[in-house]
Formats: C-alpha cells, sequence, structure tokens
C-alpha cells in the first residue's frame, strides 16, 4: 500500500516537473501532501524548523562560497587564460586542439562549478579556430560537449556538496572520491581522441606550428592561479585542515587576491558575481530546503524503510540494482536536468541502495556520473544545446548529438568498470 | 526593481566575502597560532540563512527558479500562459506559506529565550529576525509578480505574459555567457602573446 502510494506521488512528482511547475514547488507540494495526509495540520508546525535548520545549516554555506568562487576565477579571467597555456602544451598530440578542449574543460571544472560558463567560455575560444583549421565540427562539438561533463564530478563540486546534505556524508569525503574518477574519465577521453585520430591528422587545413619551448614556459604562468586556488582547497580537505565551507573561503579569499593581481578586480566584476552567485545559490538553495521538507515526509512516514524491503523482495543483488539503476538515470537524465534529477531521486534510491550494501560515498560519484551523462544525451542535454548554440558554421543540432555519443558511453563503461572496482573511488578517501 | 536587485545582490555578496575573510583569518590563526576566535562556523550558518533569502528573491527576479521547459516549448501558447501564470502563484503561494509557518520559529525564540548552543551562546531572535526579514523580501516580491501576472491574464495579454514569466531557457543564459566573455576578453590587459 505505502509502496505504490509513494511510486503514485513520485510519478506524480516527475509529471508536475515535467510539465514546468518549478521545481522547488512540485517537490514541496509532494513533500507537504504526504506529510499532511499522514500526520494532519501538525506536520506543517515542523516544517517550519526544517527551513530554519536548512537554511542556518553552515555545512550549507560551502554551496554560495563555491559558486562564488567559481564566478570570481571567471569574471577575472584567470580561466580564460588557461585556455592559451594548455594549447600550447596540447595541441601536438594526434587530435590536436581537441586534447586542448578536454584538458582546459577539466582544469576549469576544478576551479567552476558550472558547465554552461565552461562550455562558452571555451566553445567560445575555440570553436572558431578549430573551425578555421578544418578539424571536423562533430569532433570538436562533442569534446566541449563532453568536456563540459567534467565539471560536476571533478572537486569542487556543487553536486556533490548536494548529494552530501542530503544524504548526511562528509563533503571533503566526496570531494576527494570524485578526484580519481574525474581525472581518469579526463584521461579516457584523451586516449579516445589519440586513438581515433593518430595518422589522420594530416587533413587538417592549418596543423598546428609547434610553439617555441621558452613561450611555451612562459605560458605555464597562466596555470598557477587555478593550480594554487585548486591545490589549496583540495589540500585544506584531504589535510582535514579546513571543513568543505572553510576550504571554500580559503579559496575565495585567494582568487580575490589573483584577481587584483591580474587588474580586473573592479566593483562592476563584482557586482556581477555577486548577481550570478545569488542568482545560481538562490535556485539551488530553495530547492534543497524543499527537498529537505520531502525528505521529512520519507523520513517520518517510514517510506523508504518500506520501499527498501519491497525492493530487496525481488531479490535483486546490488551489482544487478545498480544496472538498473543506470537505465533508470540514462532515461530520466533524457528529460531531466542535473539538479532536479538529484534531489527528486536521492531521498528514494539512496537508502534502497546502501541497505544493499554500497558504499555512500561510491554512490555519490555514481549518481554524479549519471547526471554527467544526463548533460549529453538528447532530447534534453543542456551542453548539447550550449555548444550547439556557439558554434560557428550553420549547422545541425544532430552534430552535437553524434559527437556526444562516444562520450556518453565512454562514461556507461566508465561507471560499469566502477562498480566491479569500487576502490577506484574508495581508496583515497579512505585514506584521509 | 533594477535599485532593488543591486541593493539586494550588493548585500548578499557583502555577507559572503565578509564571511570568507573572517572564516580565512580564523583557519589561519587556528592553523598557525593554535588560536580559535570560534564561532565562525556559527557566523556561516547565519550568513546562510540570510543570504539565502536574499538569493530566493534574486533568483525569482532573474527567473532562476528552474523549470523544466522540453516540453512547455511544444505547448499552444494559451496552454504555456496558464502553466506559466500557475508557476509563478504556486511560487508565490510557497513563499507566503514559508513566512506563514516561519512566524512560529520567531515565537518560540523568544518565548523560550533560546540561545545558540555555541560558546558564543547569541540569542537566536537576533538572526532569526534579519532571517524573516529575507524570507518577507521573497514573499513580497513573489506576491507582486503573481498580481501582475494575474492581471495580464485577466487582460487577455497571453503573449506579453508569456515574454514575462516563461521558464529560463539554456539559449538565454549561454547569450549572457558569451556576452559577458566578449566584454572580459574586450577588456583584457595587453600581456596577451
Amino acid at each position: 500500500m505505502i509502496v505504490s502510494a509513494t511510486l503514485v506521488a513520485f510519478a506524480l512528482m516527475l509529471a508536475m516537473m515535467l510539465i514546468g511547475i518549478p521545481i522547488a514547488v512540485a517537490m514541496l507540494i509532494v513533500g507537504m501532501g504526504g506529510g499532511v495526509i499522514a500526520y494532519g495540520m501538525p506536520f506543517i508546525n515542523s516544517v517550519a524548523s526544517v527551513i530554519w535548520g536548512v537554511q542556518n545549516e553552515s555545512l550549507l554555506t560551502a554551496i554560495p562560497m563555491f559558486v562564488l568562487l567559481g564566478e570570481l576565477l571567471l569574471r577575472s579571467g584567470i580561466a580564460d587564460r588557461m585556455y592559451l597555456a594548455l594549447s600550447a602544451w596540447l595541441a601536438r598530440l594526434p587530435g590536436g586542439l581537441l586534447h586542448t578542449n578536454i584538458g582546459c574543460c577539466a582544469l576549469f571544472a576544478a576551479t567552476s562549478g558550472s558547465s554552461v560558463a565552461t562550455a562558452a567560455t571555451i566553445g567560445t575560444v575555440a570553436l572558431p579556430s578549430l573551425h578555421q583549421r578544418g578539424y571536423s565540427m562533430r569532433h570538436a562539438l562533442g569534446t566541449l560537449a563532453a568536456g563540459g561533463t567534467l565539471g560536476i564530478l571533478i572537486p569542487p563540486s556543487v553536486n556533490l556538496i548536494i548529494y552530501g546534505s542530503l544524504t548526511n556524508n562528509s563533503i571533503g569525503k566526496l570531494f576527494i572520491a570524485g578526484l580519481i574518477p574525474g581525472v581518469l574519465l579526463t584521461l579516457l577521453f584523451m586516449a579516445y581522441i589519440f586513438a581515433t585520430h593518430v595518422g589522420r591528422d594530416a587533413g587538417l587545413v592549418q596543423p598546428e606550428a609547434e610553439v617555441p619551448l621558452a613561450q611555451r614556459l612562459r605560458l605555464l604562468v597562466h596555470l598557477v592561479p587555478p593550480l594554487i586556488v585548486f591545490g589549496v582547497v583540495m589540500g585544506s580537505l584531504y589535510f582535514g585542515i579546513a571543513t568543505a565551507t572553510e576550504s571554500a573561503a580559503l579559496g575565495v579569499s585567494i582568487a580575490l587576491v589573483f584577481a587584483w593581481r591580474s587588474g580586473r578586480l573592479s566593483l562592476a566584476m563584482l557586482q556581477t558575481c555577486f548577481h550570478q552567485t545569488a542568482r545560481i545559490s538562490g535556485m539551488i538553495l530553495l530547492i534543497i530546503t524543499t527537498a529537505f521538507i520531502l525528505n521529512l515526509t520519507i523520513s517520518l512516514t517510514g517510506v523508504a524503510d518500506a520501499l527498501t524491503k519491497w525492493v530487496t523482495s525481488f531479490g535483486l543483488t546490488a551489482i544487478s540494482l545498480l544496472f538498473a539503476l543506470i537505465v533508470f538515470y540514462l532515461i530520466l537524465g533524457m528529460f531531466m536536468d542535473v539538479l532536479s534529477m538529484q534531489v527528486a531521486t536521492i531521498p528514494l534510491t539512496y537508502p534502497i541502495v546502501t541497505a544493499l550494501g554500497v558504499d555512500p560515498i561510491w554512490f555519490g560519484v555514481f549518481i554524479v556520473l549519471m547526471c554527467e551523462l544526463g548533460m549529453i544525451t538528447p532530447p534534453v542535454g543542456m551542453n548539447l544545446f550550449v555548444v550547439h548554440g556557439i558554434r560557428p558554421d550553420k549547422g545541425d543540432i544532430r552534430d552535437a548529438i553524434w559527437g556526444a555519443l562516444p562520450y556518453a558511453l565512454m562514461m556507461i563503461l566508465f561507471t560499469i568498470l566502477l562498480i566491479f572496482a569500487p576502490q577506484i573511488v574508495t581508496w583515497l578517501p579512505e585514506r584521509m | 526593481m533594477r535599485r532593488i536587485e543591486a541593493i539586494l545582490a550588493n548585500l548578499f555578496g557583502v555577507i559572503f566575502l565578509g564571511l570568507a575573510a573572517v572564516v580565512t583569518i580564523e583557519t589561519l590563526s587556528r592553523k598557525l597560532f593554535n588560536f580559535s576566535l570560534q564561532g565562525a562556523d556559527e557566523l556561516g550558518g547565519y550568513a546562510l540563512a540570510v543570504g539565502s533569502t536574499l538569493a530566493f528573491s534574486l533568483a525569482l527576479i532573474g527567473r532562476n527558479h528552474i523549470r523544466v521547459d522540453v516540453f512547455h516549448e511544444l505547448l499552444p501558447r494559451r496552454v504555456k500562459a496558464a502553466l506559466n501564470w500557475l508557476s509563478i502563484v504556486l511560487l508565490a503561494a510557497m513563499a507566503i506559506l514559508f513566512v506563514a509557518v516561519s512566524l512560529r520559529v520567531l515565537q518560540e525564540s523568544l518565548e523560550y529565550r533560546s540561545t545558540a548552543q555555541t560558546p558564543w551562546a547569541t540569542p537566536l531572535i537576533y538572526p532569526q529576525s534579519a532571517w524573516y526579514a529575507g524570507l518577507v523580501i521573497f514573499m513580497l516580491v513573489a506576491v507582486g509578480f503573481a498580481a501582475r501576472a494575474t492581471w495580464l491574464l485577466a487582460k487577455r495579454r497571453i503573449d506579453e505574459l508569456n515574454e514575462a514569466f516563461h521558464p529560463r531557457s539554456s539559449k538565454e543564459e549561454l547569450r549572457q555567457e558569451i556576452e559577458d566573455y566578449r566584454q572580459r576578453s574586450g577588456a583584457e590587459p595587453k600581456e596577451r602573446p
């Protein structure tokens, strides 16, 4: 009974989301509706303390802080200059500038959380020169769309903070856990480009000229600020010097110094950062607030237990459940954006999966990988639209979709690899 | 509206830059001199409480509260208008609900003279009042928008309604980012090779 009621409520919530009701409202309606049906009016009183509790949670302060950090590095142009440095170093590999796209996206990801900003910035710099030099648009768009997704896996990642706060897991551990898979996935993408381009660069109109070593070394200067910020944030987390919020605050302070040194720190720049940070965090925090209200209903009514018993009654093993979840998230990701997908499903899938013995930190990385996949699967792949929107020639969106397809397949295979070799994720955080 | 938006955004920014400064100093002094100011964590909580309510309003003004727009685009304009109207009215209803139930939190803090469970023992009513004020601003903005949407709907100004309240698409976001990038690179110092 409770299981079917839950499934109906979940379907109702998805339906409301898909017709375009604001995500936060859809979650609130289901959360409040369920709570009031089960407990009557007294439930409303407990909602008040949830609202204050969530918004006074110093853990979640990490969200606006990391968003602000990313904005500062982006708007001060620090992130833009990384492209120059990386293209000088990576462009001579088979596949040339395509490697720069992936590498740059990964580095960008290490400093900023916004995939739109990542793809827009790198795409605007890269696509015209890729086009001019005769790279296939399909390949170029695919690398940018796929590279842009790395941002939510490679820490700092707002999506990992959201997972951690919804499931009560250490943000620090989640960040550290995202590191090795993030780097491996980046290398996997680059290996694919290498393999598909080795010996075929002859078709290029204008192959890369070799940049003299002296100049290449000079360009490395541009990598220093992002690497220092990343090093301080991750280092302070790894060695237990700072909490997630504190490490973000350290990052913000350092980013301010670099922005000032680059001569780009101005009142107008700061105001743009404030505006963007407030809008993005306001959107995220409102959804999180309602997600916690929904969570309260779920935990009070024992829905999670009932659902877990129901699912385990099929005698599924953890591995077969995870495979089923890959399919589930693949389909959901075709229609929903990443954040909504996360908050709508984690409260239900997390208890089931952990009851079957899956490591909670590992599952966080799994969820984020599924979200990444959702960003490049049609019809609603955010990154597909973004890279399509900046391409210099007039082409079809199908180029972006086909270009990104190999990367989507690699992500699925990579996830399957993680299922059979979970140590890739859990090894590093266990050493903290 | 622009003025209010700018004031709220600046306030938000100052709160978090200030917090970053305090937390940085606190973390450094704790690690280097083994001296803790304490309370940076607590301050972070209050900053979030106030900052998030301001951010709710700013996200509302910027139409950033996420709505899935995949099927929305395919609907006839009248249905779109109905959904756009419903969305903003529901958001306003949510804001009213938050304000109504949260009053209780304040009342309880006053009644029991609650203080934070921290070395500072801050009387909770202070941060909570600021937080509540933020929620009230969010409610006022949302109700104002809902009233405007209702008025447009009543006057059958469907296209205007859709123009003002449609879900924000990734295209719009992209255009903004590219615009910002152009400005950044236009103002680039001459050190580019």
